[in-house]
């Protein structure tokens, strides 16, 4: 017998007012009017105020309903054991698994193995045992059956993955199995080594009603735990060299007690480069790095390792990290992958016309000086772009060019195959008049602003790609450019206006068509109409443009088990000319590191705009496509989550607390947290107590009642 | 309506009955007529024509009331002196302190207002000057003694109310001034005030001559103090409470009073006071019966 609100019963000390009503408020009660008191002051004091207690049942009646009802608050219960006897009927239990990484460090596995097996040895051919194996996601590798060994079969099959603990889906698919049973008792059994790092607390995360959790800790042997963190990759790239990189890797020593002499080996495509010893403080960390390398024109699988470990043959192509280690009882976390992929240029062209290649200056420097990306600028004149010129290229720029029907026929291809184009008008600028409807913008008649004040460039769109970087203050002012003239842009309607002029019209306006885009300004990009050029928002605008336009997104070195690869993105950033070019054989082959191959196959027909693969082994994953095989290789890094390797517990407790919305109570060990009619049984004993005090209540009040009238 | 009698061939009304009549003259005229047919004799202060005295003449004196025939036998003046030569002043001085209003069954100033009516009768009956004060800490109500006042005193005798806390002292010395004239002064009241403040403003009232009568009118339970469940007593006039067990201290409490009544009597002889206890519960008529008895007793010793 506990309490569950023990303060309450501090209002036990209210027991001594029923005694002091007996002693002086039954006297004070009736109130006799008496002609004076000029006889009973005279009488001692102490003779008026000695008092005794006369009605002694009484008295023990209101000290009994009071101390009953004081109880009653306090909530006691009765601890679990006996009334989860009393709750009887088959029980449907779930075991989760927990698969994740760290639960291979030391015998913890084999360990959880028995933990699951013994869970369920008490279950009768009544009950039905579902097995759930958990890591970043849950998979039902068992449903519902009533074969014990059977579900102790799937468990000695299972084995640790490299993914990292979360209770979360694995309680959701848990409560989903256990909302479908019949059975009257239910039962969530988790084996797991209960890290921190798994429990995010989901006040939306509820069992079903009547659901008992068990938990089942596992605890790994003890020793050194040691891991890398994510390499960092600086590029450097002199004049006349290749571009080279400079790796430096992180260790982290999880222990408290000092690691010293620990080999960190840097491997690119299954070639031990460099070995470097490294000592770790206890609870410290350590960097690495490495002497630079060159960059290959392929894409470089890299490898650091913690000690010299390395598997062979395949294993060290795809990056898997060996079973054991001689580092420490976890493994998994001793590696880290990552790919060192060329920078690809993103090829823009420049359309010129006629004599006016200088008028591109300004653009052309600017696109050049950009890094990241690197754009590629050539310059095309607008006949060569009615030929097959338009497909090398990412990004199309129209600065001030009449374009005749023919290139605007191929532009719009270009275009909806997924290529970028920007069309800057000036006063040459026109657009065959069937095809205006394509634009953003319908071109009208130019504004002259060379008299009185010029135009500014106003109401930018700063919540778009473009304009993002220079939402903060003091990241650049475009209205210090002055625009004396403009062309008149009628925004169409499914168009977005990105930027206006002060005086209200349209001055860069966007349309998303097919698979591109067309960004339309309203001036020139040179210093005919304008001096944006010579402004310093010039540059990042420009490369801002350039960004956004081609639909560069710059590419992670590695990923983490879980996330997702963009593959469409992956294969512009690798140089892909443009996205059209990818899609049109939608088929891709994919090479997991384990060596399992599968087809991806991508609607075409479907709206979306990128491929995706979700990564879900550690080591290196190649994407290629599949038939003529136009397109570049992806190779992606996955890792596991370095948080996994921190092997601090949580208290179960808070896990339980949080999925039951209450306390749990038990042994350290295993832990057993009835079901809700148990826990409600078990805790209604202040409901007879609440009774019990009623009860006596009346009794009191008819006694009292009864005493009343024989005294008058 | 009547009750048991301690003295035979007399019946006295219960007191209880008598405050429900309401109209004080008819129950004054009850309770004398009644008490007078009763022991066929008037006891009361006795004839005005009769001969009590000679003393000397002295100058100032009336002449017609020299007695010639003892001048003819001796020569001297003499003026022959009666019992009551003129009607007397009769006045009551009513109590109307709130502790007044205490009674269980009949109140003490209902009992009051019954006794001053019936001996304000009485006497108006012997062609008495009758003349009502009532008091509580202040004088309330004051009528002058006359012979046409009867009504007047049951009238203002039917308004008392007792309302407000009551000091005996004060309105008493106040009072001395305004009985020039030698009378008879009834005191009605319960005497809640010790014995010799009591006695030290009624003291000026018999100095000055009068004829002082104490009605010491209690209740039952003031005097047994038959309470038995526990409680506050409030003080009627001071609102005071004290929590009592009565079972605690009845009998302190009884000796009190008895203390209390005794030295009220003991003062009241030695001042030639007539003191006379009166208990709610026994019939007024009984009460008037002993009253008169007693006087009647104490004429003849005189």
């Amino acid at each position: 017998m506990s309490f569950l609100t023990p303060l309450f019963l501090l209002g036990l000390a209210a027991l001594a007012i029923p005694v002091l009503v007996h002693l002086t408020q039954r006297e004070r009660k009736s109130v006799v009017a008496f002609p004076s008191l000029m006889f009973l002051k005279k009488i001692p004091y102490e003779s008026v105020q000695k008092r005794r207690i006369r009605d002694w049942l009484l008295l023990a009646l209101r000290l009994a309903a009071l101390a009953l009802i004081v109880s009653a608050f306090a909530r006691p219960f009765l601890r679990g054991s006996d009334v989860a006897a009393a709750v009887g009927g088959a029980r449907d239990i779930v075991v989760l698994l927990d698969r994740s990484y760290s639960m291979g460090y030391g015998d913890s596995w084999s360990r959880a193995q028995r933990a699951a097996a013994e869970s369920i040895a008490s279950a009768t051919p009544a009950d039905r045992i579902s097995l759930v194996l958990f890591a970043d996601h849950a998979e039902v590798a068992l449903r519902s059956t009533p074969d014990r060994s059977r579900a102790v079969a799937e468990i000695n099959a299972a084995s640790p993955g490299p993914g990292s603990t979360k209770y979360g889906p694995a309680l959701k698919l848990a409560g989903s199995l256990l909302a479908e049973s019949m059975l009257p008792r239910k039962e969530v059994i988790v084996v797991s080594d209960f890290q921190r790092s798994g429990w995010q607390p989901d006040d939306t995360l509820r069992l079903p009603g009547g659901t008992a959790i068990t938990t089942a800790v596992v605890e790994g042997a003890s020793g050194p735990s040691l891991a890398l963190t994510p390499a960092t990759l600086l590029r450097t790239r002199d004049a006349g060299q290749p571009e080279r990189v400079t790796i430096t890797a992180g260790v982290l020593n999880r222990t408290a007690a000092a690691a010293t002499g620990i080999p960190v080996q840097l491997e690119m495509n299954g070639r031990i480069v460099q070995t470097i010893a490294v000592n770790v403080e206890g609870s410290g960390s350590a960097a690495v790095t490495f002497a630079p390398v060159s960059i290959a024109a392929t894409t470089t699988r890299a490898t650091v390792r913690l000690g010299t470990d390395t598997p062979t043959g395949a294993a060290v192509q795809t990056g898997i990290a060996p079973v054991a280690s001689s580092i420490d009882a976890l493994a998994r976390d001793n590696v880290f992958n990552f790919v060192i992929t060329p920078s690809a240029p993103v090829p823009v062209t420049v359309v010129t016309q006629g004599n006016r290649g200088d008028a591109n200056l300004y653009l052309m420097r600017a696109l050049e000086i950009g890094q990241a990306p690197r754009f590629e600028t050539s310059l095309q004149s607008i006949e060569a772009l009615a030929g097959d010129a338009a497909n090398r290229a990412r990004l199309l720029i129209l600065n001030d060019i009449a374009v005749p029907d023919e290139t605007a026929a191929k532009l719009v291809t270009f275009v909806e195959g997924g290529g970028g184009l920007l069309i800057a008008t000036g006063p040459r600028a026109s657009w065959p008049a069937a095809r205006e409807a394509w634009l953003p913008a319908v071109m009208a008649a130019p504004v002259d602003r060379t008299r009185g004040a010029a135009a500014k460039l106003s109401g930018m769109d700063y919540g778009h790609a473009v304009f993002e970087p220079f939402r903060a203050p003091r990241s650049g002012d475009f209205s210090t450019a002055r625009f004396y003239s403009y062309r008149e842009l009628r925004a169409a309607k499914d168009a977005t206006v990105l930027a206006r002029f002060d005086t209200g019209e349209p001055a860069l306006v966007e349309k998303t068509i097919g698979l591109g885009r067309v960004v339309m300004f309203a001036s020139t990009i040179d210093l005919s109409w304008n001096d944006l050029a010579l402004k310093p928002v010039f540059l990042p605008f420009v490369h801002q443009l350039g960004r956004h336009l081609s639909g560069f997104r710059e590419q992670p070195a590695f990923l983490t088990i879980g996330e997702v690869l963009d593959i469409t993105a992956a294969e512009i950033a690798a140089g892909a000319t443009s996205t059209a070019a990818v899609r049109s054989d939608s088929t891709r082959t994919v090479l997991a590191p384990s060596g399992k191959r599968r087809d991806l196959t991508v609607n075409s027909a479907s709206s979306a705009s990128s491929v995706a693969l979700e990564l879900l082994e550690q080591g290196f994953y190649e994407i290629r496509v599949a038939g003529r095989a136009p397109g570049p290789v992806i190779v992606a890094a996955a890792n596991v989550n370095l948080a996994e390797s921190n092997l601090d517990r949580m208290d179960p407790k808070e896990l339980v607390a949080g999925v039951t919305g209450s306390g749990a109570t038990g042994s350290t060990g295993v832990q057993d947290v009835l079901p809700d009619e148990a826990q409600e049984l078990a805790q209604r004993v202040w409901w007879y107590l609440l009774f019990a005090g009623i009860l006596l209540l009346i009794a009191e009040t008819v006694l009292a009642q009864r005493l009343s009238r024989a005294t008058r | 309506m009547a009750v048991h009698s301690p003295i035979p061939g007399a019946r006295f009304v219960d007191p209880a009955v008598l405050a429900r009549i309401g109209n004080l003259e008819m129950v004054a005229r009850t309770v004398v007529d009644g008490l007078i047919n009763g022991t066929h004799r008037s006891p009361f202060f006795g004839a005005s024509v009769d001969f009590a005295a000679h003393r000397g003449y002295v100058a100032g004196d009336d002449i017609r009331r020299v007695d010639w025939r003892v001048y003819a036998r001796t020569d001297k003046y003499y003026i022959k002196e009666f019992e009551a030569d003129s009607n007397a002043n009769f006045s009551v001085l009513l109590d109307v302190s709130k502790s007044m209003s205490f009674g269980e069954k009949i109140s003490k100033l209902d009992y009051g207002k019954t006794l001053a009516a019936c001996l304000t009768y009485l006497a108006n009956q012997q062609r008495d000057r009758v003349g009502l004060v009532t008091f509580d800490e202040h004088i309330v109500d004051h009528v002058p003694p006359s012979a046409k006042h009867m009504n007047v005193v049951l009238h203002t005798l039917d308004r008392a109310r007792a309302e407000k806390p009551g000091h005996l002292v004060a309105p008493l010395k106040r009072l001395v001034e305004h009985f020039g004239r030698r009378g008879i002064i009834v005191v009605i009241s319960d005497f809640y005030a010790e014995p010799e403040e009591i006695f030290d403003a009624v003291g000026l009232l018999r100095f000055r001559g009068n004829d002082v009568v104490l009605f010491h009118v209690l209740d039952p339970q003031e005097v047994d103090f038959s309470f038995v469940e526990p409680s506050s007593f409030e003080d009627l006039e001071s609102g005071d409470q004290i929590p009592i067990v009565p079972a605690a201290l009845a009998d302190q409490y009884r000796s009190l009073v008895a203390a209390h009544i005794e030295a009220l009597t003991t003062r009241a002889s030695q001042q030639q006071i007539d003191y006379m206890l009166l208990n709610t519960s026994q019939p007024l008529d009984y009460a008037l019966f002993r009253f008169l008895s007693m006087r009647d007793r104490m004429a003849r010793t005189r």
